[in-house]
């Protein structure tokens, strides 16, 4: 069965550049637009990887990692960060948070699809 | 999907997002500008710049996000604290914002390339030093491939690795993707069952990889986990692994110290020419202190930190209470400055030799010193679900909703048919019932649909603020604009064709009609002008109105430039009543300005605003006082695809008037229509104006013009740019709903008529388009 991602991004068409990459290789991706919404669909949904932004409104990604640890059904699924390059010190934070790694943005299809395999193979 | 196809795709969805951020842009950034310490509104804007580079380059824009970096360094630093925007920093961040936009339409961005390095190059001249060389990130790890290696790798996750998402032994599984590789588990941790914690990882590896990847390939994939696992890496051919320089907190403080006392010394040097202190200026001022203070307590420099606390002792009480800056307080901060920039000078000579160097990336000056900005958690506004549907399938969906509209008025006739011609009168009243059922629920369905393309006006009137600003600051005008019932909506084909004829009034009215603040200062108005754009709902129609304080319009000028340019005779200009002088300015190549500005053109507008706004079934009128002002005044139809109209007859023609046009409807006794020669004319209600004969006017072959009033006059009187004119009908028929179908091309000069419109009984009717014959 396909795995299903989460692209979590306040960004309307980065959501949907991820989500093309991601379904061109053959995974199911729902999208949400912040931390918020992405606690909220989480639940209705079971989710095998989590992308996510950092700066986004309602709820960061720094605190969606915070929540979405906490919760019993996400322990120990990957999540990988959406950075740029100056923020450093936000990666560090994001595994403190429980974070599984990055990717850094902008980024290249293949980047991205490696950074996938690596972490949800 | 192939990659090329993707990268369409996401070029597109790019491009649709980056049109909404950048207008957003437009406005945060012109509100930062006389906002600009506000943190959220310093937030917004960086964010808004975050996305477009961020997913810019992902989209492949790749010229338009290195570009746009560069502006994001600019508010990047103001939102950290260490510089403030500026006018000129704004002026320089909407030409960038506007170059964002050009680079994303731009087929070939190569072409920019000159513009982009002057602006890049003019914003440099606002950053500081440590963040002006580029900082590329390091991932561009090399892909070269090298020799055969062999490495011998230790890898022991952390206890809680788990507890990061990261499953181990999926790293293992990559390292032996990169070559030939030998893998023993260490196991010797792993206690007895009882003691297991299965959520957490006792295991360890020893892999032996034989492989012609990069080191920094192997590397790699313990990115995620290098900081927390024990790894150890050797390879038969060690290189040395490069060290990044760690950032030295004394030079970052001496860096921004730097800056600071640059920005103190600008602000000094004003404060002295000018002879009452200026607000903003000692503004601007304390809160440089403040942050240099900031950084100084930091960096436990108590020294500059009490220096600093004097001149912000000094500085405070002028501005809260707003008393002017005595020429001593000014002597005080002269020479507080010089205390501070003597200290720095002497801190900047013993520092330790190593730590000179330049802080190599804005990362490192992140970390080492900046204040944790915290991300606001809740944004104020929340929007409102909504989805993007294809313009033909809505239109599709419109056009449905309108016909049923046009079709239910089947119904009545059908039911007059059976009562009268079937004598079926019980069944008849069942058929209105049902009929009238029908039509309450079309005229739900058809306004639910219309309002889906109906938009607020705010999306034209968001770009007035930065045209005004930009006229005002080129002329050294002060200007200020005003913006009212931007949430009246209009039809989304109107509000894409108001655009260019509002940008012209606006312009006009600021460039023209506003004067230097000087000369308004000697008429005993305001130094600042006023321009108000307001739009409202009145009847059928909306009303956009452009109004300014400015100096006015001549009609005497009006005049005699009409007679220069031969476009009037001396004898009409005589003729001409003040108010009808005005109505001049519609004359194609006509200008008034006496000296033509770079940005209101060539005065060739007002006659094509007009001929716009009448393409959209509007009209444009004018009232202007010398001295006192301008205002115009457009009226357009609400909505361009359903409208009601005034069914008549006429010669046993049936027309339809659209019922924005029509001011009144009145029957008016033959007496008071007074005819001179082939012209006739109306007196209602204290006013006069002509009129015409709908038959006459659209004669069919062989009739002959009336040569008498019945006793009663069925008269529409319909108001147009020229003012009211009354239309002579031979009966009033009723209100109908109508769908305007343009005519077809081969009658398209005729602009006597809008279109036609088909009647609930499947004939033919002519939409008149009164401006177009009268």
């Amino acid at each position: 069965m396909a795995k299903t991602i989460m692209v979590v991004d306040d960004s309307s068409s980065m959501r949907q550049m991820v989500n093309f990459a991601l379904a061109s290789a053959g995974y199911e991706v729902v999208e949400a637009a912040d931390g918020a919404d992405a606690l909220a669909k989480s639940g209705v949904q079971k989710v095998d990887l989590f992308i996510t932004d950092l700066n986004m409104p309602n709820m960061n990604g720094i605190e969606l990692t915070r929540q979405l640890r906490a919760a019993a059904a996400y322990r120990f699924t990957p999540i990988v960060l959406l950075t740029t390059e100056s923020q450093q010190e936000k990666k560090t934070e994001g595994k403190a948070a429980g974070a599984t790694g990055w990717v850094v943005k902008p980024f290249q299809v293949e980047q991205l699809l490696a950074v996938v395999k690596k972490v949800c193979p | 999907m192939d990659i090329a196809t993707l990268q369409v795709k996401m070029r597109d969805a790019f491009r649709v997002e980056a049109t909404d951020l950048l207008a957003e842009l437009d406005s945060s950034m012109l509100e930062l500008e006389s906002r600009p310490q506000d943190a959220d509104l310093l937030n917004r804007v960086f964010r808004a710049i975050h996305t477009i580079k961020g997913s810019g380059a992902t989209a492949g824009f790749n010229e338009m996000a290195a570009f746009t970096h560069h502006v994001e360094e600019l508010f990047d630093e103001a939102r950290m604290g260490r510089l403030i925007i500026t006018h000129e920093m704004i002026d320089l961040a909407l030409q960038a914002k506007d170059l964002i936009g050009q680079l994303l339409e731009s087929g070939n961005p190569g072409e920019l390339e000159s513009t982009c390095a002057q602006v890049v190059e003019a914003l440099a001249k606002f950053l500081p030093e440590s963040v002006k060389p580029s900082s590329r990130s390091q991932l561009n790890a090399g892909s070269a491939i090298s020799q055969r290696q062999r490495h011998k790798i230790f890898f022991k996750p952390h206890a809680q690795v788990f507890f990061s998402g990261t499953d181990p032994i999926n790293l293992v599984d990559e390292l032996c993707t990169l070559g030939n590789a030998k893998v023993t588990g260490q196991i010797k941790r792993i206690p007895s069952l009882e003691n297991l914690n299965p959520e957490q990882c006792y295991l360890a590896w020893n892999i032996e990889l034989v492989s012609s990847q990069p080191i920094a390939k192997v590397k790699e994939v313990f990115l995620f986990v290098e900081d927390e696992s024990e790894i150890k890496i050797e390879s038969r051919l060690e290189p040395a692994p490069g060290e990044t320089a760690k950032a030295d907190p004394l030079a970052d403080f001496l860096n921004i110290a730097g800056q600071s006392l640059e920005a103190l010394d600008g602000f000094l040097s004003h404060l002295r020419a000018s002879k009452e202190s200026d607000r903003d200026c000692c503004k601007n001022y304390l809160r440089i202190l403040k942050t240099f203070q900031a950084a100084a307590y930091r960096q436990d420099q108590q020294e500059a930190a009490a220096l600093l606390e004097e001149q912000i002792h000094l500085l405070e009480p002028s501005i809260t209470i707003g008393g002017s800056l005595s020429d001593e307080s000014k002597g005080l901060l002269e020479e507080g400055f010089q205390q501070l920039a003597a200290l720095i000078k002497s801190l900047r000579e013993h520092q330790p030799f190593g730590s000179r160097l330049e802080v190599p990336s804005i990362l490192q000056a992140d970390t080492a010193s900046a204040p944790a900005v915290d991300v606001p958690r809740k944004e104020p506004v929340r929007v409102a679900p909504s989805i993007r549907v294809d313009q033909d399938k809505l239109d599709r969906l419109i056009q449905s909703a309108g016909q049923l509209l046009v079709a239910r008025n089947a119904f009545p006739i059908l039911a007059k048919k059976l009562a009268l011609e079937h004598g079926l009168s019980g069944m008849g009243k069942e058929v209105k019932d049902a009929g009238d059922h029908i039509s309450r629920i079309a005229e739900d369905l058809q306004a639910a649909v219309m309002s889906i393309r109906m938009m607020p006006i705010r999306t034209v009137f968001q770009r007035f603020p930065r045209l005004v600003r930009d006229i005002g600051r080129a002329q050294g005008k002060e200007v200020e604009l005003l913006l009212e019932g931007e949430d009246t909506e209009l039809d989304k084909t109107v509000i894409e064709q108001i655009a260019d004829p509002l940008v012209h009034l606006v312009r006009n009215a600021a460039d023209h009609g506003i004067e230097p603040p000087d000369v308004r200062e000697q008429a005993g108005k305001p130094r600042t002008g006023k321009v108000t754009l307001k739009a409202y709902n009145q009847a059928n129609n909306v009303v956009i109105e452009v109004v300014d304080d400015g100096r006015g319009m001549d009609p005497a000028r009006l005049k005699q430039k009409a007679l220069e340019k031969g476009l009037i005779t001396a004898s009409a200009a005589a003729a001409l009543d003040d108010r009808s002088a005005l109505e001049l300015i519609f004359l194609p190549g006509l200008s008034t300005a006496e000296q033509v500005t770079g940005i209101s053109g060539r005065g060739v507008g007002m006659d094509v605003v007009r001929s716009n706004i009448s393409q959209l079934h509007g009209t444009t009128t004018l009232e202007s006082r010398l001295g006192g002002g301008s205002k115009i005044t457009i009226t357009l139809p609400a909505s361009l695809m359903v409208s009601k109209g005034i069914l008549v007859e006429a010669k046993g023609e049936e027309y339809v008037f659209p019922i924005e046009s029509v001011v009144q409807m009145v029957r008016l006794e033959r007496d008071r229509i007074h005819s001179h020669e082939q012209a006739h004319f109306a007196t209602y209600r204290n006013e006069v104006f002509p009129v015409l004969r709908l038959a006459d006017h659209f004669a069919c072959a062989g009739q002959l013009p009336a040569t008498s009033w019945p006793v009663e006059v069925p008269l529409a009187i319909v108001q147009t740019n020229k003012g009211r004119t009354g239309i002579a009908v031979d009966r009033f028929i009723g209100q109908v709903e109508v769908i305007v179908k343009p005519m077809g091309r081969e009658f398209a000069e005729i602009a006597a008529f809008q279109g036609t419109t088909i009647m609930g009984d499947g004939r033919v009717a002519l939409v008149i388009n009164p401006a177009g014959f009268i």
